[in-house]
């Protein structure tokens, strides 16, 4: 009973220390003092006017959001067939391509950074929207990979097969029975593969350049010689984004992490 | 398009050549980028760390290995992140236990998971500026335990060792409560009955069924936390204050200010193998672990 106890107190502790820095950062931007201040003293939504005020602001915001989208379909373009493929065939190399294909999710992004910056300089793409991309390209697919692969079974395969018996074309099959099937896997991973590119700084921070910055690497830079609440205000935003893309990822395909049910 | 038709007809037992004759049209695109932008990226680095003065050497490595200086920054970086491992499994795992086999109302522990991934889906730049202003000075963590007598004065957070693990324990704490929770939830609970009702005491049923069960859960999670507090950059550089180097600091002045292709890519290389050694050796005790229950 102490022990249930215990663990009781330990398990809210651990999601107040979780929650804590958010609240902070969220109470922090609505000081009226020009320091950060929190508890906050008064209340004043005027650091979002300045954030929005400020051009170099939302075309971060833009930047990020192109970069993110363009990668997760890249992602999802790049995933799929290869999920089809390690699902559906037994090649030789298998397993080593199945373990290139994850191995950024292990290796340090700052490695990677460092590779593309010295290889797109090479082709001539250095500090580009492009270089951008493929690096991101390549952080997120894993993250699709990994949701569609198991959705990938051979009960599926089974109603694939009669599909193609039926007389559907294979075009047909994929888009009225593979892809209904596997649309979970899918929009979970395109979900983790949008924010995973939308929050990186590690790998962005190489390719941007003061034009051409995603919000993560802004904030980055200022924070390290200025904080003030316009900062906190900017962090909020990325918070609120947050938000909705847990509450879109719960609405269409549910939150079953930690759940009882198999 | 005649590709996709004879996958769908493929018969049951496919010869290897004919496998992979009918999984390369698939295969092309996602190999043909990771080629262009993953593996040959990777190899231009290796190649650019093995060569100074245009021939092939291993002067940058033993400018590395040779210097006192990166053997300490290497220990820094280490000790940083295994600390942070440790403390990351004693807070997650109590955590991920309450969450799946304690709290019983599905909206609580609901909350419970959008709580756990907010941060998650927070850049790490945001949350380390969250502790940035909690661990300050004046900052709400020192004027709480000044306040309630703990302290006598406010004690210095950034710019320690104590302070990036604050922090990075605080970015990687949702990857273990994730890993071990989702391998908890898989645990059969009947198994636990069955063990109760054989006379084990909670604490020997957990000891002897759902730890062992759990633990591969546990081992990738701790191997995942593990290589990301060992390569966070941010993390270190926002909250070191510039007083603590950790070794992706190093990399990064080379390639930003300093151009050294050469060098900077023998720091890149030394970091990736130290990196992989480690998780291997993890991996490794912990099969051996997992093999004697």
């Amino acid at each position: 009973m102490i022990a249930r106890v215990v663990l009781r107190i330990v398990a809210w502790a651990v999601m107040a220390y979780l929650i804590l820095p958010l609240v902070v950062i969220v109470g922090a931007s609505l000081t009226a003092t020009s320091y950060l201040a929190f508890p906050p003293q008064g209340l004043t939504l005027a650091w979002y006017g300045r954030m929005l005020a400020d051009t170099s602001y939302v075309a971060a915001f833009g930047t990020s959001t192109a970069l993110a989208l363009a990668a997760t379909a890249g992602a999802v373009l790049l995933a799929l067939p290869a999920a089809l493929a390690i699902a559906r065939h037994d090649f030789p190399g298998k397993r080593t391509l199945l373990s290139l294909l994850m191995s950024p999710l292990v290796l340090p992004h700052v490695v990677l950074g460092a590779a593309l910056l010295q290889y797109c300089a090479a082709l001539g793409l250095m500090r580009s929207f492009a270089a951008l991309l493929v690096g991101h390209v390549v952080i997120v697919t894993p993250f699709v990979l990994r949701s569609v692969l198991p959705q990938l079974t051979p009960e599926q395969r089974a109603l694939e097969e009669a599909s193609a018996d039926l007389g559907a074309g294979p075009f047909e099959t994929f888009l009225l029975v593979v892809l209904p099937q596997i649309r979970g896997g899918l929009t979970s991973g395109a979900i983790f593969a949008f924010i995973s590119s939308w929050i990186n700084v590690e790998l962005s921070i190489f390719n941007t350049t003061a034009e051409l910055t995603t919000i993560p690497v802004k904030l980055f830079n200022y924070v390290q010689y200025t904080i003030d609440p316009v900062i906190a205000a900017v962090s909020s935003i990325t918070i609120a984004v947050a938000a909705v893309t847990i509450v879109l990822l719960d609405l269409t395909v549910g939150l079953h992490v930690l759940s009882n049910r198999r | 398009m005649t590709a996709v038709l004879t996958t769908t007809a493929m018969p049951p037992a496919a010869t290897a050549p004919t496998a992979l004759r009918r999984a390369l049209p698939l295969l092309a695109a996602p190999v043909a980028f990771f080629v262009a932008f993953f593996a040959v990226p990777m190899v231009v680095v290796l190649s650019s760390s093995l060569a100074a003065g245009g021939a092939p050497s291993l002067a940058n490595y033993a400018r590395v290995l040779l210097d006192q200086y990166h053997w300490d920054v290497l220990a820094v970086t280490f000790r940083i992140a295994a600390l942070t491992t440790l403390a990351v499994t004693l807070l997650g795992y109590p955590l991920a236990y309450y969450l799946v086999r304690v709290v019983s109302s599905n909206a609580l522990r609901r909350s419970c998971v959008i709580l756990l991934l907010l941060p998650l889906f927070t850049s790490n730049i945001v949350r380390s500026f969250g502790w940035m202003i909690l661990l300050g000075r004046n900052g709400l963590v020192n004027d709480t335990l000044v306040g309630i007598g703990l302290l006598e004065r406010p004690v210095r957070f950034l710019g320690t060792e104590m302070g990036i693990v604050i922090g990075l324990v605080y970015i990687l704490l949702p990857f273990i409560v994730l890993a071990v929770g989702n391998a908890l939830a898989t645990v059969d609970p009947t198994l636990e009955e069955a063990s109760a009702d054989l006379g084990a005491s909670p604490f020997t049923t957990f000891w002897t069924v759902t730890f062992p069960l759990c633990l591969p859960g546990l081992i990738a999670g701790v191997i995942m936390v593990f290589t990301l507090a060992a390569s966070a950059y941010v993390t270190p550089a926002l909250l070191s204050g510039g007083k603590i180097t950790v070794f992706p600091m190093l990399i990064f002045q080379q390639y930003s200010t300093v151009f050294d292709v050469h060098y900077g890519g023998a720091l890149s290389i030394t970091l990736l193998v130290f990196t992989l050694v480690l998780v291997a050796l993890a991996g490794r005790i912990g099969n051996g672990g997992g093999d004697r229950s």
